[in-house]
């Protein structure tokens, strides 16, 4: 992917959520990971990524072209990601086939019939046949989460934008979203995730952004930063969320 | 001390029941005296219905135009909504009936009863369903507009398709409550004299002197009319008490 920021912030009130991010990447990016403490602006730094914000200053280049700054012209560039949040992302008022099916026929343009088509070949690819009948309140985490994530990927979205899809699962649900998300790692999706996860950023990502109260500390390949961190700050943090 | 209140309370409210029953037992009733009148009294509840059934049609209308007044992006439909809101809420109906007929149908040269006396039933319950049906939609919690944006919907779509079903749901057991309101306010009319229910048992008393006669079938009436719709109110909140 080739992502490129330019001086980007977003200030919310009295609060730089980004504060002027640089960053560059090339073609050899495939999995970008975003990490750092809690409050650093990952997830503001991923909106911002996937057309869901518009910054208050600086820009974001996808391919050499920047992103639009008013709301129509963003939505057709949100309809071309898919997005995954930490939780609750689901509609809890239908079916988790027509989760996935209503956004294909409404957005995608697609037919009734040739869109729950695909929502059945996502779901028998995610293992989740048995379930798109039932709602989401009757559904484990883990279960809304793949749901949330066969969603995500039914129009099959040039870039994949993950907001820490795990953090609210427990660890056995955590390792079959995981497991998923490996998956269409290697299956050569190209995707941005922010996450706690050090372990699977570590073998996941090609690249890895450090961002702390808006600044981006660090940025360097996943296997630079997680064994020759350059900052003090990001040694520090690396120590203290890998000693557990 | 639960004991206690249990205790207070049944004797109490048995005692009430008790004199209540012993007054309207003891009544020595003349029924003959007001059976010629039993026409009346059937056309003035099928008016009651009636108007009552018309009312509920349009006020939901007006109370889902207020509504999206109230929500809309500009300040001027904001304000009027609001203050058309306010202004009925913190009015008595008898004064908006009186008002309503004599001032303002009277100067447009709108004679009929029964119209007027609708459309300011109408007015009424439109206010507080407006609030109702306002209190639904902001109750849907950010993170499914969120979701809803991030899939690529419009506005008008997120409504349509995400808010709105959800926000009747949890506005159902309210509405409910109110249009048993409704009916019961529909009562007022007697004063510019809509020939309905309680019109009815004032002229049968009128002519007669059988007051207690005239005005018992109003309870029963107004009785039949609510309480399923107390059923369906209490129905409805414990169904969506356990999709939650
Ligand atoms: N919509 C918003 N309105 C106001 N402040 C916000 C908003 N979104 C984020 N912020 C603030 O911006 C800062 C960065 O938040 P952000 O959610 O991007 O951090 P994060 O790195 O994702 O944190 P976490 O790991 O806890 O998810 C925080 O101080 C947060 O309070
Ligand atoms: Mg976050």
């Amino acid at each position: 992917m080739r992502i490129e920021t330019l001086n980007l912030s977003k200030i919310y009130g009295a609060t730089k959520a980004v504060d002027d991010v640089s960053v560059s990447l090339g073609d050899e990016v495939q999995v970008l990971a975003l990490i750092g403490p809690s409050g650093g602006g990952k997830s503001t730094f991923l909106r911002l990524l996937g057309g869901l914000e518009v910054p208050t200053a600086g820009a974001v280049k996808i391919d050499g072209s920047p992103l639009p700054r008013d709301e129509d012209a963003l939505r057709e560039v949100r309809r071309k990601n898919g997005f995954l949040f930490q939780s609750f992302n689901l509609f809890p008022h239908l079916t988790a086939l027509e989760n996935i099916v209503l956004p294909l026929v409404e957005v995608y343009g697609r037919s009734r019939a040739e869109a729950t088509g695909r929502a059945g070949e996502v779901v028998e690819r995610f293992r989740l046949t048995d379930h798109v009948k039932k709602q989401p309140g009757q559904l484990s985490g883990g279960q809304q989460q793949r749901i949330a994530l066969a969603r995500a990927m039914a129009h099959d979205p040039a870039l994949l934008l993950l907001d820490e899809p795990t953090s609210a699962l427990d660890p056995e649900m955590k390792a079959e979203v995981l497991d998923l998300i490996a998956e269409l790692c290697e299956s050569g999706q190209q995707i941005v995730l922010s996450t706690h996860e050090m372990g699977f950023a570590k073998r996941s990502a090609d690249h890895v952004v450090f961002l702390a109260e808006g600044k981006c500390v660090e940025d360097a390949s996943s296997a630079t930063l997680f064994e020759n961190p350059e900052t003090a700050m990001v040694s520090a943090f690396l120590q203290k969320v890998m000693k557990w | 001390m639960k004991l206690f209140l249990s205790l207070t309370v049944s004797i109490l409210l048995g005692a009430t029941f008790c004199f209540v029953f012993w007054v309207v037992a003891s009544h020595d009733y003349q029924w003959s005296a007001i059976a010629p009148y039993w026409k009346n009294f059937l056309n003035g509840w099928t008016t009651t219905l009636l108007i009552s059934a018309a009312a509920l049609v349009l006020s939901i209308l007006i109370g889902a135009l207020l509504t999206s007044g109230q929500l809309s992006p500009h300040r001027v439909p904001r304000w009027l909504s609001r203050a058309f809101v306010e202004i009925i809420r913190g009015t008595p109906l008898l004064t908006q009936i009186l008002i309503g007929y004599y001032l303002i149908a009277d100067t447009i040269g709108w004679d009929s009863r029964f119209g007027v006396g609708l459309v300011i039933l109408s007015c009424f319950s439109a206010a507080y369903l407006a609030e109702i049906f306002r209190g639904g939609i902001e109750s849907i919690p950010k993170s499914q507009w969120l979701s809803a944006r991030a899939i690529g919907f419009s506005e008008f779509q997120t409504y349509r398709h995400v808010i709105i079903p959800q926000a009747i749901r949890r506005v159902l057991p309210a509405s409910a409550g109110q249009f048993a309101n409704l009916i019961k306010d529909s009562s007022l009319l007697f004063v510019i004299s809509v020939h309905e229910f309680t019109m009815q048992a004032r002229e049968t008393n009128a002519n007669t002197y059988a007051t207690f006669e005239s005005y018992l079938p109003l309870i029963l009436g107004y009785f039949i009319l609510t309480f399923p719709i107390s059923l369906l109110s209490r129905h409805l909140e414990k169904r969506f008490a356990y999709e939650n």
